[in-house]
């Protein structure tokens, strides 16, 4: 194995629809400043690589890293760049992780970097472009444009999860009431934190009800918005993050694993996932993240997590997924208050992508919260004392699951 | 934190910068040219123009492709035996759409459904006979192919399916 990494500091950059007053290189230094603005002994010369990303198509820029260098404090430094659609964010943290776990000479400190300006440009070309070269062959192979579209509007993240939903929702014998608590708990949990996008402290879920349909069955009121925002992680070595601050996050476990594509499949051959809220990959991932941790029981042992979740349902499917709950008895959880800021296994406290989806950087924000909780620097800080904790990302061809497990003492290792 | 601090803020002050100026500009996306290998499609293709179903089945775990895939992810082994398969399946997922009209400006609910043969191992969307209510698409529901007017040996021969009697004892609670 290679050295002990440790997560010394995350930061974030507050996160709007639009952000009209910074360009992107401007976004990210804002992200960058909260970052070091924890570590005040670290100047910017001690930073010796960066790892960076985004989703590029979404704003039409396609190396923005070398157009940042200065803004990141990148220049005459190592630089990286990591693009993995969805899950960017978990990606370029996990490559800030490899970068230090490697141990090459010089290189200690690394900081990972993941932004998105999604104002900039327009979503959805940016996600057909992900998608076009797979699904043009249907085109070819007979199915008119029009129709093409037709079964697509219920295609992209979304249609890929309204599926999910109703496969989950039949298993687990939910209503959409479980959904919209789901929505509520985040956007409430969004409210207390300074970054989030979507506050509101006063939602209820009849409000969320009353929202119509975009695919059923999820609604306009449950889906998450499109941010702008940028996210940081200082990845260093133990003798250096206990010099730089008070509790160093030891990263313990990292995982992230493509599954096959749910769905349209490879070359619009169909998916062999037959029930697509079972997520194999995710379960696979969390099995070798939690492996490598020393976590034999996650239902114990994890004290607070992070799930991607854009859309209600997920977060309910993720918790079961990576090992958190029992199948089908998460929607009772958030009944019960379980998950909620003062509950015994406190969820997406920050509200989770479900408030702030600022693409390339939604995965990374997940283990930055959950790195910030442990140290207890989080914005919207559980009042429990966090050991270990988890962020987790999905994304790529909607089937490649990032996660990375932490904890505030190195890993135990498992016999 | 003993150590003082070195680092100068940049003390970036939001207040500064109140606007940034936009430059609109395009990104054509319409020049690229993707490459698919049709080969494996084209016994199916070929059979589809006789109304009849073909799927492709891999040689090491046996599953079987419909619509046909040139490789197996689980085994990385080509799949290349043919497999006739019958024109009835099942709902395995689905989903509503809610679409304009183009031209009345009503909005549609269409029902697409994932859709699972009897025999193959893999499910891809599809559409449900327009008549048939969303609300009445469930899981598990047993459906027919129901063919193009003039088949032309592509997916859309296949135009949509059609809704037939379920007969299974547990019907009321998979309705639930």
């Amino acid at each position: 194995m290679g050295r002990q990494v440790c997560i010394a500091s995350a930061g974030f950059s507050e996160h709007a629809s639009k952000r009209s007053d910074v360009n992107m290189p401007e976004l990210v230094s804002e992200a960058i400043e909260d970052c070091l603005k924890r570590v005040p002994s670290l100047e910017i010369k001690d930073i010796d690589a960066f790892v960076n990303g985004n989703m590029p198509a979404f704003e039409g820029s396609n190396i923005p890293e070398l157009w940042m260098t200065d803004w990141m404090g990148a220049r005459n430094k190592p630089l990286m760049r990591v693009t993995t659609g969805g899950t960017t964010g978990g990606s370029v943290a996990i490559s800030g992780y490899y970068s230090v776990a490697a141990g090459l000479p010089e290189v200690d400190t690394v900081l990972a970097i993941a932004f998105e300006q999604q104002s900039q440009g327009d979503t959805s070309v940016g996600l057909a472009s992900v998608a076009y070269g797979e699904i043009s062959v249907m085109n070819s192979l007979g199915i008119p444009y029009d129709q093409l579209t037709l079964l697509l509007s219920g295609g992209a993240a979304i249609g890929i999860a309204s599926y999910q939903a109703v496969n989950y929702m039949r298993k687990s014998k939910i209503t959409e009431e479980d959904l919209a608590r789901v929505v509520v708990q985040n956007r409430h949990n969004a409210a207390k934190t300074w970054w989030a996008h979507l506050k509101m402290p006063d939602l209820t879920i009849e409000d969320v009800l009353d929202t119509p349909y975009i695919s059923y069955p999820l609604r306009y009121g449950m889906v998450c918005p499109a941010s702008d925002g940028a996210c940081a992680m200082l990845f260093t070595t133990e003798e250096k993050a206990k010099d730089i601050c008070d509790i160093p996050v030891y990263v313990n476990g990292v995982g992230s694993i493509a599954n096959e594509t749910a769905l349209i499949g490879y070359d619009g051959s169909g998916s062999a996932q037959l029930d697509l809220s079972e997520q194999l990959g995710a379960q696979i991932t969390s099995d070798l993240a939690f492996k490598q941790a020393g976590i034999s029981f996650p239902r114990k042992e994890v004290d607070y997590a992070e799930v991607y979740s854009p859309f209600p349902n997920q977060e309910l499917m993720w918790v079961e997924k990576l090992g958190l709950f029992e199948e089908n008895t998460s929607p009772e959880m958030y009944k019960t208050g379980i998950t909620a800021l003062n509950g015994e296994l406190p969820i997406n406290c920050s509200g989770g992508v479900n408030s702030t989806n600022a693409i390339g950087a939604s995965a990374m924000e997940r283990p930055a919260v959950a790195a910030l909780q442990i140290m207890g620097k989080a914005s919207n800080q559980v009042p429990k004392t966090v050991h270990t904790a988890l962020g987790h990302g999905w994304g790529g061809y909607v089937n490649l699951i990032t996660m990375m497990v932490m904890a505030d003492e190195p890993a135990r290792k498992l016999k | 934190m003993s150590k003082r601090t070195l680092r100068k803020s940049m003390e970036y002050i939001k207040k500064e910068y109140i606007r940034t100026r936009t430059m609109p500009t395009n990104w054509y996306l319409s020049s690229y040219k993707f490459k698919f290998n049709i080969t494996h499609m084209k016994p199916f293709l070929e059979k589809l123009k006789q109304k009849k179903l073909v799927g492709l089945q891999c040689s090491s775990c046996n599953r079987i492709f419909f619509p046909p895939r040139l490789i197996c992810g689980k085994c990385l082994v080509k799949p290349d035996r043919w497999v006739d398969l019958r024109e009835t399946g099942k709902v395995v997922s689905y989903t509503v759409t809610y679409l304009k009209d183009p031209e009345t400006g009503e909005v549609l609910e269409r029902p697409i459904v994932c859709v699972q043969l009897d025999g193959a191992d893999t499910s891809y969307p599809a559409q449900l006979d327009p008549d048939i209510e969303f609300r009445d698409t469930y899981i598990g529901m047993p459906i027919k192919v129901h063919w193009a007017e003039d088949v032309q040996g592509g997916l859309m021969d296949l135009e949509y399916y059609d809704a037939i009697e379920d007969d299974s004892k547990d019907l009321e609670l998979r309705k639930d």
